[in-house]
């Protein structure tokens, strides 16, 4: 049966609702670092999972698929208490942020490899035999065609890091997740701060994706929807 | 005709006992259904744990089943975690939260409290050699309680009053993560009810620790919690915790649960509650 009969006291959280805000700050920047950094790495994994060299190949193969084969939830964890069991002690901030990263890399990786794999070679031998450098082809030909591809599950990799941070609550981040769980507590109001919450995530995830379409606009000059 | 009006009476009548008998509160559905939901917290022993069978176990287990037995119906354990515990309640989950609630005025704006039915100091716990002896040396030392707990609160009122430095806090998400952060060095104490302490301290793997200092001034009064609407059942859950003191049964539990220690007084002098 329904019982839902509930008063909403909108009050209670437009009080705190700077602190709200400052937290919602915190998961961006951890999101949008996890992101940057997570990039930087993907490119050297990409490169490692295809190269010869089994001592390059081996570290990226691992990464990868710990990466994309595991729980977020757990590999946050893991760099908290799991690290900390060997008496390397991370901050919660720093420990969501390294396994944010690690995630990131792990799925950007394959994306790219997958932008790349999807060029053929014969590209590359036909730019040649018209005189460009190695260098001029994979700059002016490979790249904008990769970028094309890549472009769109980076995007969707950015909308999963914001709503990865919220696991950070785990290990007693207060990110937007953690803050509101600390607030809600002490007024026991839950569905006034959680239906925020959640419109505050839909917001930043909308925001971010308007965003990136725009961009793709400017950058494909309108030809990658 | 005749008949199509009686029976439309008949009909009509029958009608106004149903929408009587749905506007029963929540009380009278309990006993009707024969059943109550009591929802329980199981990471907070001895008030509530999983004992070696991984069956529900605890001080707040057994107040359970006082209640379904003073009730006359079948008891249904929930278990959930502390922040769960209102959303329960207002989704009509539990009909019932025995789980260490803490009594604060801004939550009681929210949910329907009891008068007392336990009581908690909140303590530090900290290893024997830290040299932690009163309260004020906890500055600068690495502190952890667990998150959205009344021992956070609390920890963090006096942080700020004594004006100590704020990142030397942090949060753990479940009680039990904050025992793992003082075993693995990453805080120096934690701060939880003294009666989770002396749990503790029972365990080989906290042979070098100890009970720290006391959280000042604050006695930490835990209420059972129902709809805030639902006087009849605040009613008789007043009695219940009233009759349970009266006829025994709390000074029994409290010799089942903490052995040898005195039986906490649920008032406090000057005030009734």
């Amino acid at each position: 049966m329904f019982e839902f009969d509930y008063t909403f006291h909108w009050v209670t959280v437009w009080n705190v609702f700077p602190e709200m805000l400052s937290a919602a700050v915190v998961t961006l920047e951890v999101a949008v670092t996890s992101m940057f950094f997570g990039l930087i790495i993907a490119v050297f994994l990409s490169l490692g999972k295809d190269s010869k060299n089994e001592l390059l190949s081996t570290p990226s193969v691992v990464w990868i698929e710990l990466a994309r084969n595991t729980p977020a939830l757990f590999q946050i964890y893991m760099m908290y208490f799991g690290l900390g069991a060997f008496g390397i002690h991370l901050s919660p901030y720093v420990a969501v942020l390294a396994a944010l990263t690690f995630n990131n890399a792990g799925y950007l990786a394959e994306t790219l490899r997958g932008g790349f794999a999807s060029i053929p070679n014969t590209q590359m031998s036909a730019s040649r035999s018209l005189g460009m450098s190695k260098l001029q082809t994979y700059w002016y030909i490979i790249l904008p065609q990769v970028l094309r591809k890549v472009y769109h599950p980076m995007t969707n990799q950015m909308i999963w890091a914001i709503l990865m941070t919220s696991l950070g609550t785990l290990v007693g981040m207060l990110e937007l997740t953690g803050k509101t769980d600390q607030l809600q507590s002490l007024s026991f109001r839950t569905f006034e701060f959680y239906l925020v919450t959640a419109i505050m995530y839909f917001v930043i995830a909308k925001t971010v994706l308007l965003g990136s379409k725009l961009l793709a606009y400017k950058i494909f000059r309108g030809d990658a929807q | 005709m005749k008949l199509i009006k009686k029976l439309t009476v008949i009909a009509a009548s029958v009608l106004a006992i149903g929408a009587t008998s749905a506007s029963a509160d929540k009380l009278d559905k309990i006993i009707s259904k024969g059943k109550i939901k009591c929802g329980v917290v199981l990471d907070f022993p001895p008030m509530g744990y999983r004992d070696a069978k991984n069956q529900p176990a605890g001080f707040d287990v057994e107040y359970c089943k006082d209640l379904s037995k003073a009730l006359g119906v079948k008891l249904e354990l929930k278990s959930m975690s502390f922040a769960q515990r209102i959303p329960a309640l207002n989704a009509g989950k539990v009909d019932v939260v025995i789980g260490s609630t803490s009594d604060t005025l801004e939550r009681a704006k929210s949910a329907g409290f009891t008068m007392p039915y336990f009581v908690f100091k909140l303590q530090a716990m900290v290893k024997k050699d830290s040299g932690i002896k009163t309260f004020e040396d906890l500055k600068g030392k690495k502190v952890t309680a667990a998150l959205s707990t009344t021992p956070e609160t609390e920890f963090l009122k006096n942080q700020k009053a004594n004006g100590w430095n704020a990142s030397d806090y942090f949060s753990s998400k479940k009680e039990s993560d904050t025992h793992l952060a003082l075993l693995q060095g990453k805080a120096d104490a934690l701060i939880t009810t003294d009666t989770t302490i002396v749990e503790l301290l029972k365990l080989p793997k906290y042979k070098d620790y100890e009970a720290g200092p006391f959280v000042p001034g604050f006695q930490d009064f835990v209420s059972i919690i129902v709809k805030r609407t639902e006087y009849g059942m605040i009613n008789y859950m007043n009695l219940f915790i009233h009759q349970q003191v009266r006829s025994g049964r709390y000074k029994e539990l409290n010799k089942m649960f903490y052995g040898n220690s005195p039986v906490r007084k649920l008032t406090i002098d000057g005030i009734y509650y």
